[in-house]
Parts: structure tokens; C-alpha cells; sequence
């Protein structure tokens, strides 16, 4: 923007004066996109860290159905790791991505009897089993240990407000359905339901800093 | 559709593209004044645009937040985001900008009721849903309480909207249920179908209008277009199980369409997009025999 404001200053012939502002208006494009790209760079590198729970969080009690149609518990993860994400299937830009990490972090932890994958949604009566289980093919879902889960709308944002993701009360239309603040991000809980470090869902480098986090996690005991 | 996206983006940015241009004929020739109540949201730098969050103009525009300009740069000096303001709105038959601004108070913040939407029970067939107020095409306010004695079958949607499963199949639906019904000589004459956007920031009434002549061609017969405030969608999604959420400049959303009965109350909800004109006409065939009392 700096360079497009000094150009503006100069002299220029009269005649040019179209070709001179589409000139200028040109430069400022190119000067403002580099210093978005810059900033962006930046900011996606500031971000490259873990995110800490709002205030001490677990894994509560709940009964919910997977995309399978089979009852899943609390009891099912005793004692493995979790990756955990929040999702809707008409949500067109940010679940698609965060499931693709959560794609990831299954196949980075095939061998690992110890971590599940679990996914909740927030809009279960759009969501139904035979919903979720066609999310879960499109992103090749081994669908007996990542678990995608729908059920009672009450109970699964009760779920998600206590276990995971503090409520916003802005704008409705900035947060996920349930108004959850944070929804991009991927949970990871220890053995003993402990929620203990968010990564951002949309960033590349997530699921190997997840499958970090477990491995530092299971050296704890 | 991207030519009419395009279009409908140029429209924007010509000034008096606004509800002005839907202003009744006789008020064409000469200017209106409204006087109105509102909060401002944002200043653009230049001082040429407010956003404000507006109550009702009784007679032109329903509550809703939206853009004005004004015509002198320096009627904008001394404001913030925030202030609550009286305002003149000034429609001619081309143009319309906003003066005589008073600050009157200042808000906490510029962020809506708390609670948005966990607040609202959800809904059930056999339910009365609140009356609820939404912009049309024409610029007017219409509520559903307009259509009371009608068979009302209503969705959602936004111009924009890229999806060609979602959106526009929604609309193409309405328009095959709707010549269903009109073309069925033992068909009720009393339904109306209603289109309803949630972009209340982009879906002004032009771009509505242009927006349902794709779909419903030059007969206007018992199909009307409208835009929700976000106050509005706010109390009325929850109620009908509506989700949405702005990301990335776009819009995600569920898909849910209602049909109430002549009294107003939930007849039948059809979910996602797996439903068909026919099952639409009939639901509303059958809703409108339930007439008022």
C-alpha cells in the first residue's frame, strides 16, 4: 500500500491519467496481496503451537450411535488416547479440511491399539447414521476405530459445551451450530479422559503434531 | 449463475442499487424521509458508508443491518461503532442516503442478546410457530401472519449460495410443486410459498427480485422472496432446526423446509434435499384444507 500511495503523488502526463490510476490501482493490488501473504505466512507460523483447554476438561459419561448404528459410551475409550473434532455435513469449507486431518492422524496411528479417533456432530438430524457414513467413506474412514457420532441433539451439545469447547454468544452466524467457540480445532485426550492440548484442524502440519502429543502423553505414567 | 453472482455484485456498487429502486412508483417522483433509530456497526475509512443495525421503518424496511451512505463526508465525523443514533433516511426514486445524524446513547458493545440460539426450543408437526418478519423483494416487510388462512410452505437459501444440490435445488423444487399446483384445476388456491434468504449483508431487495425471476420466470403468482435479519434467524432457526455458519465468506448451512397450516402451525418438515416437488404439493394440497377458524 506504501508504494501505491507515493506513486500516486507523482507527476503524470494528462492524458495518462486513466492509465496511470489503473497502474496504480494495479500496484496497490500487488502490494496489498504481498503483505496478506506475508501476514498470512506469519500468522500460520505464530499459530504453530498447541492450544491449552479454556479450564480443566474430561471426557464425560454419554451414549451416542455411530455411523454404523451401534451404541457407543464413555466406557469404549477407557484407557486409549483420542483425537477428537466437531463437524456438521453441510459444512462446505472448514470440516472437510479438519477431517482430512483427522484422516491423517488414523493413518499415522494405524498400529496404535491405544488411540482412537472420535467425531462429533452437532447437527445429528441431518446427520444420521447413513450420513455419517457416507462422510466417513469419502475420507476412508476405518469406522471401528475412528467413531463418527450422532444421536440426541441435547446430549451431544451438552457433550461437546463440557468436554471440550467453551459457547460463544456473538453473532449466530460466526460459530459453528451449538455457537462453539474453537470448532476447527482437534482435541486430544489422554488415557485417563483427561482433554489436555487443541491443534488447529485446517493446518497441515496437525496430525504429526498430534501423534507427538500421544507419544509424550503414553511416557507420562 | 457466476454472471449473475457478477452481476448482482456490480448492481451493488452502483449507488441508489438499493431498496430504494423497489420504493412504491407513486413515491417515485418525489423524495421520502424516514425517520430511524439504529446503532452504528462500522465506519468505512473514507467516511462515505455506515453500517448501521436499524430498527424497523414502519412503511419501508424491516429491522435489519445493512449499509447507508451519506452525502456529506463529514456528517460521519465524531461517530463510533457503537453509538446509538436517530438518523433521516432519504429515498428518491434513483438514489437514497442517510442524514441529520443525532448520537443519542452509547452500547456496551456492538454484539447481539446473549444466548442466540441454544435458548430456542425446537420444534414439532402440530406446533404453532411465532409470527416472524422478514424484508421482501419489494422492499416491504412481510410476515408470515400475512398469509394467515394459507397453506405456507417456506425454505432457505442465499444467492450466492454455490451448491447447485443445495440452494438451487431447493428453489427448483419450489418452482415444479408450485406449477404442479397451479396446473392441477383441483389443486386449493390458498398456499403461498416462500423463499427465505439468509444473507441479509448481500440479499437486498433487487438482488432478490432478479434472483427469483430465475426460477419463477414473469409470473409472481403466489411465490414471494425475502431476506431474514439475523435477530430473526436467530429466534427462528432453532425453532425449525435450521443450522448455519458463516465461513470463509460463504455460507454453510442445513436444509430445511417447513409447510404450515392455515392457523400457522408446523405441518410437515421436509429435511435435506431427498424430497420431490410432488411430495411438496401434496404436503401443501393437504395442509391448506386446514383452514383458519
Amino acid at each position: 500500500m506504501p508504494s501505491a500511495s507515493t506513486n500516486e503523488t507523482n507527476p503524470a502526463g494528462r492524458g495518462d491519467e486513466k492509465l496511470f490510476l489503473v497502474i496504480v490501482l494495479a500496484l496497490a493490488a500487488i502490494a496489498g496481496l504481498g503483505s496478506w501473504f506475508a501476514a498470512d505466512a506469519l500468522k500460520r507460523h505464530d499459530d504453530l503451537r498447541e492450544i491449552q483447554p479454556d479450564k480443566p476438561r474430561r471426557l464425560e459419561n454419554f451414549s451416542l450411535t455411530d455411523s454404523a448404528g451401534r451404541e457407543v459410551t464413555r466406557a469404549d475409550f477407557d484407557g486409549k488416547f483420542l483425537a477428537v473434532s466437531f463437524l456438521f455435513t453441510s459444512c462446505s469449507l472448514t470440516c472437510p479440511e479438519v477431517t482430512k486431518r483427522m484422516a491423517e492422524i488414523q493413518n499415522l496411528t494405524a498400529t496404535n491399539d491405544d488411540v482412537r479417533l472420535l467425531s462429533l456432530t452437532v447437527d445429528p438430524r441431518t446427520d444420521t447414521p447413513p450420513v455419517l457414513a457416507k462422510w466417513g467413506t469419502r475420507f476412508s474412514a476405518d469406522t471401528n476405530r475412528w467413531r463418527l457420532l450422532t444421536g440426541d441433539k441435547a446430549q451431544l451439545h451438552w457433550l461437546i459445551g463440557t468436554s471440550f469447547l467453551a459457547t460463544e454468544t456473538n453473532n449466530p452466524f460466526n460459530s459453528m451450530p451449538g455457537n462453539f467457540a474453537g470448532t476447527e480445532r482437534i482435541a486430544v485426550v489422554d488415557q485417563h479422559g483427561n482433554v489436555r492440548t487443541f491443534f488447529d484442524g485446517l493446518r497441515v502440519e496437525t496430525p504429526a503434531a498430534v501423534v507427538a502429543e500421544i507419544e509424550k502423553l503414553r511416557k507420562e505414567k | 449463475m457466476k454472471t449473475l453472482i457478477l452481476l448482482c455484485g456490480l448492481l451493488l456498487t452502483v449507488p441508489g442499487c438499493k431498496p430504494a429502486v423497489s420504493t412504491p412508483p407513486a413515491a417515485a417522483a418525489t423524495n421520502q424521509t424516514f425517520s430511524v433509530r439504529g446503532i452504528i456497526q462500522q465506519l468505512s475509512p473514507d467516511h462515505r458508508h455506515v453500517t448501521i443495525k436499524h430498527e424497523k421503518i414502519p412503511g419501508y424496511m424491516a429491522a435489519m443491518t445493512m449499509d447507508f451512505s451519506v452525502r456529506d463526508t463529514n456528517a460521519l465525523a465524531g461517530f463510533a461503532p457503537g453509538d446509538e443514533i436517530t438518523f433521516a433516511l432519504v429515498v428518491t426514486g434513483d438514489d437514497d442516503w442517510i442524514e441529520n445524524l443525532q448520537r443519542t446513547g452509547k452500547t456496551g458493545g456492538v454484539s447481539g442478546p446473549p444466548g442466540w440460539r441454544a435458548v430456542e426450543p425446537e420444534l414439532s408437526v402440530g406446533d404453532p410457530l411465532p409470527d416472524y418478519e422478514f424484508t421482501s423483494e419489494n422492499g416491504r416487510p412481510v410476515n408470515f401472519s400475512d398469509f394467515h388462512g394459507r397453506a405456507v410452505a417456506f425454505t432457505f437459501f442465499f444467492t450466492s449460495c454455490p451448491l447447485p444440490e443445495y440452494c438451487p435445488r431447493m428453489n427448483r423444487n419450489f418452482a415444479e410443486a408450485r406449477n404442479v399446483l397451479l396446473a392441477d384445476p383441483n389443486a386449493p388456491a390458498n398456499w403461498q410459498l416462500l423463499s427465505i434468504s439468509f444473507d441479509s449483508a448481500f440479499d437486498q431487495p433487487l438482488i432478490l427480485a432478479s434472483y427469483a425471476g430465475i426460477y419463477r420466470g414473469t409470473n409472481a403468482d403466489r411465490w414471494l422472496f425475502a431476506v431474514a435479519s439475523t435477530n430473526t434467524l436467530a429466534s427462528l432457526a432453532p425453532k425449525v432446526d435450521l443450522n448455519f455458519w458463516r465461513e470463509s465468506g460463504s455460507i454453510s448451512h442445513n436444509l430445511r423446509t417447513v409447510v404450515l397450516d392455515g392457523n400457522g402451525k408446523i405441518f410437515r418438515q421436509f429435511d435435506g434435499n431427498d424430497w420431490t416437488p410432488e411430495q411438496l404439493a401434496d404436503a401443501i394440497r393437504a395442509a391448506a384444507k386446514t383452514n383458519a377458524p
